[in-house]
């Protein structure tokens, strides 16, 4: 269990303080403490917490109409709570540019930090909290998407609940309408008919929306596979630099083995050349001495 | 202890990282960032506990050591993890006057005095940092848990209360007394996390006595300090549901000299002994090509590889303790599974392919879209099994390696039958003659393990032929010298410890053509199997949990530091079997007492065992220090 020693710290300070009075050494301690006052207002530290006071805004924002936002009594209840679409869609909208403002400038500060030349401590630092912030708006964007993707399951689910409603209300009125024209046989035809286009129009509703809830989880998907894409290309390229580096050593390689051939070859020329002119030049000789 | 000690470190290291509040349970909290500085001690308490990632997500953005060079970063809190030691206060004071950082967290890992604390306030004063100096913390976690029921007290200076450091001939009595304040200190820190005041019970006449005398005297110090005691208010009311104390059993490295040297065969023990464990994380070389190759070419070069092996690791959880040719086994199961999992995620593929060119597959669409979403949420899940396999068999095929060259399953059934006094088939003599079975070490730890459990000594001319074989085989003698010291003043005192009925079996042919197919080829390798046997640390610590009387342990001092007079008799006043216990060795301990402890734990449902030593050293690190006593 870990002891608050904070007042036995402070306690010392004061011990220390009256003992170097006692001495006589004493500090300007008033003058220091203004020139501290006067730190750099800007700077790399203030500008992170700006960014962080702003996805909080946005994050306490989100939290307060969550409520309503995702309230489900669209069709029933009357409170003055209940949002309009037109209200949700405006939340929507001024979260989404929020959230791209703080992407940019987190994008921003860290291509700041990387241009300032700072110790590598400090660099490291820096990335680190970058790394922090966007972790924690990539928090703040799932709350968002998670709303959004509620209310976009209850617009579907209503816009089906809807169709289906008014199919039968407009039939009966057709049919009232052509009665007096057509014979019993056409009428019973045209409900024949009726039912069945009835029912197809259901059964492409069932499969619109399976179709919907795959294609929202492939879009899903195709996020993850985006990402480990990208993750993936700059290894590739560095292996690219790689393999672009190999093949010009391997030519490099090549020409100087030509080379070495070729002096090899040249080299032998010439030792035979000497051979045949040393052994000429002994005929000679013996052929003069004689 | 409803939580584990390893739990308990862990939440008191977390809230101190959070500026010692309690951490927030709020998922979406606004990071703090700060940074962490701490000192070889810090570093090695910190790394079992938690991963660099969890400081991250913790909002550490740097982690340094207190004696680098370090840059000021301004407008950051800095937390300080260091002991009260002179030149960690001094460069403190440095920080101090440099301006580093923007506000100061200090917490020393043990209890500070007040004279270094006034240093530190003198130098705050002097830079005009006494504001910035926000927190001030006595941590109380001087010791290092390495699993969930074991710990040891450090790691970094383990050479000052080494075995060694406590037997040496020409101690002090002021290194003695150094000693001792050190390990009493972690002890102290040890029960304060733990938050319990325990019952001590020790043997007399040897180093464990001293320390459980001066563990006493400073818990009931603390205890009678109502003002400071470390041990009421929230201390107690935080999960401590059992209403029994904890019994504290303190023995000396010397009641058991054979079991450090013993050679041993279940997985964690086994890679303590052969590879380089140290604080859960395992070094490694690899890539060595065992013949050059012919053209003349460069030899590949040695890759040194370090692998961590954390709580996390189930594999590694499940078979810690097992005998290593089940551990075989059960990687080959588990390389089994994964590529079956792995061979459904391809199947998929080939399916999406083939549906790609059916265009009426709406109806199909569904069901390989779930399993799409399925197969890439498990991918993560996938991936980490396979680094963990990948890691399981490069260490089980560097430990068979080992085992192979070196005839390891040959010792260890040798010297099994040794401590459990059952009749040799082979002689001795043999195999330390035989030229290809081991280094000159392991004969050396074969040969003291017999010397050890030998009932009565061996005759001169015996002992001479002995030496000769050893001189021939390239051993060292002086572990032997310091042995016969001790087994004659051992002798004088008690009775030789005696090792329990141990068995050996070795398992049949069948099992072994069973076990052919494995990709660990285990021929040559004879499949052992361990029968249950108690070490004597663990006879100890059984006739002391359940108050069997029993000549050995009847003898031991009794504490307990909530007496108001300090009693000197030996009676304990509990009869009761207690239902938790410590063990601690003074003197050095190792992973097959742990592992013994554990089985026994194991065997008796509804104990707690925790087993804890001064300093964790493998066989080959004991014999070196028992040859420096020897040459003394």
């Amino acid at each position: 269990m870990a002891v608050d020693i904070t007042l036995l710290f402070k306690a010392s300070v004061k011990t220390v303080k009256t003992r170097n009075k006692a001495i006589g050494i004493g500090f300007d301690s008033t003058k220091d403490e203004i020139f501290k006052r006067s730190r750099p207002k800007s700077g790399f530290s203030p500008k992170a917490k700006e960014v962080i006071t702003n996805i909080t805004k946005l994050k306490d924002f989100l939290l307060q109409h969550r409520k309503d936002y995702v309230s489900a009594g669209s069709l029933i209840s009357s409170d003055l709570t209940r949002m309009t679409d037109n209200e949700r869609d405006q939340i929507d909208q001024d979260a989404q540019i929020f959230m791209r403002t703080c992407s940019e400038a987190i994008k921003q500060l860290r291509n700041e930090a990387v241009k300032q030349v700072t110790s590598a401590q400090v660099k490291e630092h820096r990335g680190a909290v970058l790394d922090l912030i966007e972790i924690y708006l990539r928090g703040v964007c799932k709350l968002y998407s998670e709303q959004r993707a509620i209310r976009v399951k209850r617009m579907v689910d209503k816009k089906r609940l809807v169709s289906e409603v008014p199919n039968n209300p407009v039939n009966l009125w057709e049919e009232g309408r052509v009665e007096d024209e057509l014979s019993p046989e056409e009428i019973q035809m045209f409900e024949q008919e009726n039912q069945r286009l009835v029912s197809e129009m259901n059964s492409l509703v069932d499969e619109v929306r399976q179709i919907e809830g795959k294609v929202v989880e492939i879009s899903r998907l195709q996020e993850i596979f985006a990402e480990k894409v990208l993750q993936q290309e700059t290894e590739i390229d560095s292996i690219h630099q790689l393999v672009v580096g190999a093949t010009e050593n391997v030519k490099e390689g090549n020409e100087d083995i030509r080379e070495a051939i070729k002096n090899n070859a040249g080299f032998r020329v010439w030792i035979l050349f000497f051979l045949v002119m040393c052994s000429f030049s002994l005929l000679f000789l013996d052929w003069y001495d004689s | 202890m409803a939580a584990s000690v390893r739990e308990k470190q862990t939440v008191a290291l977390k809230r101190m990282l959070n500026f010692n509040a309690p951490p927030l349970k709020n998922a979406a909290a606004e990071p703090v960032w700060k940074v962490l500085i701490y000192d070889r001690f810090g570093q090695d308490i910190i790394s079992p506990l938690l991963s660099v990632k969890e400081l991250r997500d913790m909002g550490i953005t740097l982690h340094l050591l207190l004696h680098s060079d370090r840059d000021p970063i301004p407008d950051v809190p800095a937390v300080y993890f260091v002991m009260p030691t002179e030149e960690n206060i001094d460069r403190i004071c440095q920080d101090l006057r440099n301006q580093l950082y923007e506000s100061y967290y200090l917490n020393f890992i043990s209890a500070i005095s007040r004279s270094k604390l006034e240093d530190i306030a003198s130098a705050a004063l002097a830079a005009n940092a006494v504001t910035q100096v926000t927190k001030v913390y006595d941590q109380y976690l001087n010791f290092i848990t390495l699993e969930d029921d074991m710990f040891t007290l450090c790691h970094q200076n383990k050479e000052l209360i080494s075995y060694h450091a406590i037997n040496r001939a020409d101690i002090q009595d002021t290194e003695m007394e150094a000693i001792m304040d050190t390990v009493v200190d972690s002890l102290f820190c040890f029960f304060v996390t733990l938050g319990a005041v325990p019952i001590i019970r020790c043997p007399r006449g040897n180093a464990a006595e001293m320390v459980a005398v001066k563990l006493d005297k400073k818990l009931r110090e603390n205890l009678r300090d109502a003002r400071n005691s470390l041990f009421t208010g929230d201390n107690m009311a935080a999960g401590q549901f059992s209403f029994q104390r904890p019994l504290f059993v303190l023995v000396d490295r010397n009641v058991d000299m054979a079991t450090p040297l013993h050679h041993t065969w279940t997985y964690q023990a086994l890679i303590h002994d052969v590879l380089d464990l140290q604080l859960n994380r395992v070094v490694m070389e690899e890539g060595a090509g065992a013949d050059p190759s012919p053209t003349g070419a460069r030899p590949k070069k040695k890759i040194r590889k370090t692998y961590d092996l954390t709580a996390a690791d189930k594999f590694w959880q499940k078979h810690k303790g097992s005998p290593f040719p089940e551990v075989a086994e059960s990687v080959q199961e588990e390389l089994d599974s994964y590529r079956a999992q792995e061979d459904e995620v391809k199947h998929l593929k080939s399916i999406m392919g083939l549906e790609g060119e059916d265009d009426g597959a709406i109806s199909m669409l569904s069901d390989n879209t779930a399993k799409l979403t399925s197969a890439v949420s498990s991918l993560p899940e996938l991936l980490e099994k396979k680094r963990l396999i990948d890691l399981h068999t490069n260490v089980a095929t560097a430990v068979l390696d080992h085992i192979k060259s070196r005839k390891l399953d040959v010792y260890f059934e040798y010297e099994e039958k040794l401590m459990s006094k059952s009749t040799l088939d082979k002689s001795l003599l043999d195999i330390i003659s035989d030229p290809d079975a081991g280094t000159p070490e392991d004969k050396m730890r074969l040969f003291l393990i017999y010397y050890i459990t030998a009932q009565q000594a061996p005759s001169e001319s015996d002992l001479e032929q002995y030496k000769t074989a050893l001189l021939d085989a390239g051993c060292d003698l002086s572990p032997l010298n310091y042995i016969k010291q001790w087994k004659a003043f051992t002798k004088m005192a008690a009775t030789p410890a005696n090792y329990g009925n141990s068995g050996v079996k070795p398992m049949g042919l069948f099992s072994r053509v069973m076990n052919s197919g494995s990709q660990f080829v285990m021929e040559g390798v004879k499949n052992l199997v361990l029968k249950q046997h108690n070490l004597p640390v663990t006879r100890i610590l059984d006739n002391l949990m359940e108050m069997k009387s029993n000549p050995e342990t009847d003898d031991y001092r009794y504490f307990d530091p909530k007496m108001l007079r300090g009693s000197e008799s030996s009676i304990p006043r509990n009869k009761n079997p207690f239902q938790e216990a410590i063990v601690f060795v003074v003197g050095g301990g190792n992973y097959i007492e742990y592992q013994n402890l554990v089985d026994y734990a194991k065997f008796k449902q509804g104990k707690k065992v925790v087993y804890g030593c001064s300093e964790l050293s493998n066989a080959a690190q004991f014999t070196k220090q028992l040859s420096q006593l020897g040459q003394k």
